[in-house]
């Protein structure tokens, strides 16, 4: 970035309200950087960083969302030569603006199409306004822009409607929606989020190639400061809606001056800084140095296995035809087989519809699986009668991924956390009172909050809750699925923290559900790669992460973002094969799953 | 296609259910159809002269065959106050009334729509309060209530409108609108209130969704994303009340029918009512029924013109 051209964008002093019935909000407050063409800046920050406001007083979108920018210039150099101050420039003149001359790709690709018309008219009715095209030439380049995209099948896709597509592809849909009119300015709003990890390394490396080819400035929304160290030429880290420093990519991961800054980024794991450390260790994060001290020396274990999976199976019916018979099978678990110790941890990793998830809820039998046998504590799980399973899920307990979903909005959190101890009589009267204080303590929760309600809590706090909850009946087996990954950076290293401390006190072993392989590698003795219902590799986490056999996790492992500039690794398009479809028919009966040992404990699926 | 079929074939088997229990409530019900014929001095060995002759001495499952046959195969039976026969005389009303729940219909959705629209543009806003209290107004008052206001304003006091009769549409179809506009009136505003409601809460979620901002991301006007963007996506649910509805307007149609003398379907289901005509009241039952289901299918498959969504299921 020597020699800085004119900014295509500068923004200085902007103040961002949102009028409330409670008084004024600031959304953002004196917030100034400046965007060079053919840069892309990353703007990053956690959840109420005011990042996204940032985005969409770019484009005054923010004033539909209620707030109004009160203070400050963002100004504009458009195509014509001139300049233009968005911040005070008429609705028709942002609306010549918008989807022309700037582009916008939000979070959600799911839900980022009109339900309700096809691809094609979605990526013509810009052309039709901004250039004033007629739909057979609108319809000419819409082709042209999907074939850019490098969207399978453009031709069909023009005719489809959104929900017969899948996320990556709608997500292309939507970048090649910003890009109709040629933009110089795109800007990404999360845009990766809610993908897949194969799919978000596919979407990065087109933002970047589209950038590349047609010399666009980027702002760059995110979150995750892995996608901010493998996009980023310069950085801005917002935090309650001031910015606290800005800077050139290796400057803010090298040389952080804030404290904020390396408070994030030391809540970051990287994918490979476990290598050569067998035992997990606990997220670094400045100001704990109690924790770090602890971690240093795990306890040793005599290996004993506490939960034994052998040829889980697990199948949901496809119903069709007018009497609504089951004509196929979604085969979301198939043939799983491993053993959990102890005080261990096992993760289970894959992209969604992998099913993960499905194993973990077999496991306790929320959903019933369709055969194999779940051994713990000498007892089949799979065998037991309603009767005895609702006593055996004392030992086993679940803590899903939306703590706000997963917490009653109308119960005080003692009552939830005092509930499953009453519903196993396991306590009353005043010791109840004492064990639930305890539970609070020990998620170091203060005790005020027991008398509060859901909403009243963050994120992270409620997650504390849900753990809470689970180890109130002191089980042996806790399923965490995706326990930490709604939450921010800084909070979830915070709870993850939490999760290994109780491990460590109360011997738990965690079945740990994940995406997140950087997560994984810092929290797991484990790992199981799952891939269409099968573990197709299995072993110590070392082994598996630094020895990956299979090729499904070397292609996961390979697109994983690295949290350090110096190690970018998408150059170009990668195509990653997409996964084909879980879905067989009636009576088709899979081979078992087999494996090789390709290391002690280490095994890999035979093709 | 699956699907088409799968509803038609629910609409059968219920409109199948409908006979039988149409038949079996008329016939539960106290009244002798002979005597209803040949009054209540008539002479007891004609009288069972008369039920031989019509059948009433037969099991019971013998007439709901004999019933069945004949709507089948489209003789209905002889009303027994009007002494025509049954499937004429509907049609002929039916007609007369079906320009009133059209019309109804039509008013209700031309005034909920952009009442709802406009409320969930500007939610929690005056025009959002304006807009419910309108609706609540509405649907509060009973429609008799309207339909004597009507009266009052349109016939009485401006003599815009007739206030009661109805003329033949073969004869003059710009009177028959012209007498069916008050009724019509009077029931939309009863309808409205709940489209509106409906409107407001589906276009408030629709306009909360992702896609509606990247539209105005892609520069739309306001207007655009409004009326096609976000209506295309929240109209259906109202369609689907407003089917609902039809079932309901058959039973306040008889009310405002009444009031205005308009000789429709409602007229008669109240003449056949209140002389016990049998035949004419298990006729009028299974119609109702019939235009019913037949709409509400209708709705359905409109809903699937407009949500590719649901072509798949």
């Amino acid at each position: 970035m020597n020699a800085p051209a004119k900014p295509i964008v500068s923004v200085d002093h902007l103040r961002v309200e949102f009028p409330t019935r409670g008084g004024t909000v600031i959304g953002v407050e004196d917030v100034s950087f400046t965007i060079a063409p053919g840069e892309t800046l990353c703007v990053v920050g956690e959840s109420g960083s005011g990042k996204s406001v940032t985005s969409l007083s770019l484009m005054r979108l923010v004033e539909f969302g209620g707030g109004q920018i009160t203070e400050g210039a963002l100004t504009f150099a458009r195509a014509d030569g001139s300049t233009l101050n968005v911040a005070t420039a008429s609705p028709e003149v942002m609306q010549g603006v918008r989807g022309n001359e700037i582009g916008m790709i939000f979070q959600e690709p799911m839900t980022a199409l009109n339900p309700v018309f096809t691809i094609e008219r979605q990526l013509t009715d810009g052309l039709i306004l901004h250039k004033g095209l007629s739909q057979q030439a609108a319809s000419a380049r819409a082709l042209e822009l999907l074939k850019l995209v490098r969207i399978p099948e453009p031709e069909r896709r023009l005719k489809q409607y959104p929900h017969e597509l899948s996320g990556g592809m709608r997500q292309r849909v939507v970048i090649a929606m910003a890009m109709t009119c040629e933009p110089k300015l795109l800007i990404a709003d999360e845009p990766t989020t809610a993908l897949d990890v194969t799919i978000q390394a596919e979407i990065l490396a087109l933002i970047n190639r589209l950038k590349r080819e047609k010399g666009m400035a980027v702002l760059f929304i995110t979150h995750d400061m892995a996608v901010v160290a493998q996009m980023a030429d310069r950085v801005v880290v917002m935090y309650q809606g001031r910015i606290v420093e800005t800077g050139t990519v290796t400057d803010i991961f090298e040389n952080p001056q804030q404290d904020y800054t390396r408070a994030l980024l030391a809540a970051v794991p990287k994918l490979g800084e476990m290598k050569g450390k067998t035992a997990p260790e606990r997220m670094r994060l400045i100001g704990d140095e109690a924790a770090r001290a602890a971690a240093v020396a795990p306890k040793a274990r005599k290996p004993e296995v506490l939960l034994d999976v052998r040829h889980l199976t697990t199948r949901f019916p496809v119903k069709g035809g007018i009497l609504r018979r089951t004509v196929a099978q979604v085969h979301a678990v198939e043939d799983v087989s491993f053993t959990l110790n102890v005080g261990e941890t096992l993760a289970l990793v894959g992209e969604s519809g992998c099913g993960k998830s499905s194993t973990g809820r077999s496991i306790l039998r929320l959903i019933e699986p369709t055969s194999g046998e779940v051994w713990i504590g000498g007892r089949d799980i799979r065998a037991l009668s309603h009767h005895d399973l609702r006593r055996a899920r004392a030992d086993m307990q679940m803590v899903f991924q939306d703590p706000f979903a997963s917490l009653n909005p109308y119960r005080r959190l003692k009552d939830q956390v005092s509930e499953p101890i009453q519903n196993f009589g396991l306590a009353t009267g005043q010791a109840l009172k004492d064990r639930v204080e305890q539970l609070f303590d020990r998620v170091r929760l203060p005790r005020a909050f027991m008398t509060r309600f859901p909403h009243e809590l963050s994120g992270g706090q409620r997650q504390r809750v849900a753990i809470a909850r689970a180890l109130a009946v002191n089980p042996k087996l806790i399923v965490a699925d995706e326990a930490v990954s709604a939450l921010d950076v800084s909070v979830q290293a915070q709870v993850l923290n939490l999760m290994m401390e109780l491990q460590e006190d109360l011997g738990l072993s965690y079945l740990f559900i994940s995406h997140d392989m950087a997560v994984v590698e810092r929290v797991a003795h484990h790992v199981g790669v799952m891939y269409l219902g099968r573990i197709v590799e299995i072993g110590p986490r070392a082994s598996v992460f630094e020895n990956p056999q299979h090729p499904y996790t070397r292609s996961l492992l390979s697109a994983v973002p690295i949290a350090d500039p110096r190690k970018r690794r998408f150059a170009d398009d990668l195509t990653f094969k997409p996964i084909t479809s879980p879905i067989f028919p009636l009576g088709h009966t899979p081979a078992p799953s087999t494996y090789t040992e390709v290391a002690p404990g280490h095994r890999v699926l035979h093709p | 296609m699956t699907y088409i079929l799968n509803r038609l074939l629910s609409v059968i088997l219920t409109l199948f259910l409908i006979t039988i229990v149409t038949f079996g409530v008329t016939n539960i019900l106290p009244g002798d159809v002979a005597m209803m014929i040949m009054g209540t001095q008539s002479n007891p060995e004609a009288l069972e002269g008369l039920r031989q002759s019509l059948g009433l001495n037969d099991p019971l499952i013998v007439q709901y065959g004999r019933w069945i046959g004949g709507m089948l195969t489209g003789d209905w039976g002889t009303s027994l106050i009007f002494k025509q026969p049954i499937a004429e005389l509907l049609l002929q009303k039916a007609a007369a009334s079906a320009v009133i729940v059209v019309m109804s219909m039509t008013i209700a959705l031309a005034l909920a729509v952009p009442l709802g629209v406009w409320a969930a543009v500007h939610r929690d806003k005056w025009q959002d309060t304006t807009s419910s209290t309108t609706a609540l107004l509405g649907v509060s008052l009973p429609d008799f209530f309207w339909g004597i206001v009507m009266i009052l304003v349109f016939a009485r006091w401006l003599g815009w409108f007739p206030s009661s009769g109805f003329v033949d549409p073969a004869e003059d179809f710009l009177g028959t609108l012209r007498h069916a506009f008050l009724p019509s009136l009077a029931l939309g505003l009863g309808l409205m209130a709940h489209l509106t409601r409906m409107t407001r809460s589906t276009m408030t979620g629709i306009l909360n969704q992702e896609f509606i901002r990247v539209a105005r991301a892609k520069g739309l006007s306001e207007r655009t994303v409004i009326w096609r963007y976000a209506l295309a996506n929240a109209i259906g649910p109202v369609i689907t009340i407003a089917g609902l509805q039809i079932g309901y307007l058959f039973g306040s149609i008889i009310v405002m029918e009444f009031l205005f003398s308009y000789t429709g379907m409602g007229w008669l289901t109240y003449q056949a009512l209140l002389n016990r005509d049998l035949p004419l009241i298990q006729a009028t039952v299974f119609v109702v029924a019939a235009v019913v289901m037949l709409t509400n299918l209708a709705v359905d498959l409109l809903y699937v013109a407009i949500d590719p969504r649901i072509r798949l299921g």
